[in-house]
């Protein structure tokens, strides 16, 4: 990359730092609720730079392993199971569909309930 | 903007026996798809409080029209369901839009407050039940009065929510497999009925006492009933409270044994597992619907955005559900 200091996630987190400390105590409740739901989204775009692409390498490593092809990705995993070209009662299939949505989350939403409980 | 809606609804009020000045008009946290707003109105030293729900006037994939969730309001109250009065109703071609007014119920509708808030300790033990016993006087109202409401199957609703799925074109491989899973299910043979659509925390107004009121019908539709007691047992409206798998507040045993005190047809736990499933992923199609209208542009909200997002709550509650053991 080109560019200078601060990095794009440097940003966000000043953006999100401003938000809460100078912003949120400004504004009417029904803004406030808005705020929260932007600082949430900054930070899910803060994960993504951070973590996306190794959450999402090792999803598709286990892919091609479970279809034995080169290359592959999560729309075709979606047609073989919607055409039942893989055995859907097949374990292989169920943990990659588990490591799928926890990799998903682990960006969305690290603080969702059913992730907390699956991780600890 | 909020001065010329007071005069809009001083207008709309003429018509109905109540006058009085317009004031304290203020807009209220709602859902992501429709404006809610607090008012008083003040006549001879008196103030009474109001609500008007102000929707966009079209009918979405699931949701109903504003002023029908009035009319279904309307009719619950009549057969004793606990829903707050409504006062005036609204059409589209009306300055005030599709929508309605509502008497103000005392009271918090707010998820989060209800679980943690000391003041409501000691309603949350008996709130199951509660709920059970309301969505059952619900299933009690006689279908032939809403015959504007969508009546659907649950294979038409889950190929419905297939079919919008796919019109997204994002591929998800877990919805696929649900797909698949749901096509397979025994949701149990039940008389059609008036389904809420929507029944949980953040839809109901509960107070120190117990629940006082239900609210938000806009996802009603004639159907298997069940579905009401799958919806409130997804994990997605637990808000953080997983263990409790009623709301985040209650056992399933309390929820089908208040159900069971006022219903005819008698529900046991084993029917509720395929409905939770159901209700994920109906909640999931949800978000993607709402994130939809943001990114077609129809909208630029993000809040609509954000809940493009919440999506991968629903697979993973899906996945624990059909592969991990989840309640």
């Amino acid at each position: 990359m080109i560019f200078d200091r601060p990095s794009s996630i440097e940003l966000l987190k000043a953006v999100n730092h401003f938000l809460d400390n100078k912003i949120k105590s400004e504004v009417p409740a029904h803004l406030a609720f808005k705020l929260r739901i932007v600082e949430n989204v900054l930070n899910i775009v803060i994960r993504e730079i951070e973590l996306g692409q190794e959450l999402s390498e090792d999803v598709i490593k286990d892919l091609k392993e479970l279809i034995e092809l080169d290359t592959a990705n999560i729309d075709d995993l979606a047609s073989l199971i919607k055409e039942e070209k893989i055995n859907i009662e097949d374990e292989s299939l169920k943990n990659l569909l588990v490591k799928l949505s926890k990799n998903k989350i682990a960006v969305d939403n690290p603080k969702y309930s059913t992730f907390k409980k699956l991780v600890e | 903007m909020t001065e010329d809606l007071g005069n809009i609804l001083k207008e709309k009020l003429a018509n109905t026996s109540i006058e009085g000045e317009i004031v304290n008009l203020e807009p209220l946290t709602g859902g992501a798809s429709k404006e809610i707003w607090k008012f008083e109105v003040n006549a001879n030293g008196k103030s009474d409080r109001y609500i008007l729900r102000r929707g966009s006037g079209v009918e979405g994939p699931l949701a109903i029209k504003t002023s029908d969730e009035a009319k279904i309001q309307k009719t619950v109250r009549k057969l004793g369901a606990q829903v707050p009065e409504i006062i005036a109703v609204s059409s589209l071609d009306e300055e005030l839009g599709d929508a309605y007014i509502m008497k103000f119920v005392d009271g918090e509708s707010i998820a989060r407050k209800i679980l943690r808030d000391e003041e409501y300790k000691n309603t949350l033990p008996k709130l199951a039940f509660e709920c059970g016993q309301s969505i059952a006087k619900i299933h009690q109202a006689d279908i032939n009065e809403f015959p504007f409401l969508p009546s659907k199957t649950v294979f038409e609703q889950i190929n419905d929510l297939y079919q919008t799925y796919v019109s997204f074109n994002q591929p998800s491989p877990v919805f696929e497999y649900t797909h698949l899973w749901l096509k397979k299910q025994n949701f149990g043979e039940i008389n059609d009925a008036l389904v809420h659509g929507d029944f949980r925390l953040g839809n109901i107004i509960v107070d120190k006492d117990g629940l006082k009121s239900v609210i938000d019908w806009e996802l009603a539709h004639i159907g298997n009933p069940l579905q009401d007691l799958g919806w409130i047992c997804g994990n997605s409206w637990r808000f953080g409270n997983t263990d409790k798998v009623v709301g985040g507040f209650g056992d399933l045993a309390d929820l089908l044994k208040g159900y069971n005190s006022v219903s005819n047809s008698q529900v046991d736990e084993n029917m509720v597992k395929a409905w939770q499933v159901f209700g994920t992923f109906r909640w999931g199609v949800i978000c993607l619907i709402q994130a939809s209208a943001h990114l077609t542009g129809s909208v630029n909200s993000v809040e609509k955005a954000a809940i493009g997002r919440r999506v991968s709550e629903t697979e993973i509650d899906i996945v624990d559900l059909l592969f991990l053991g989840g309640k």
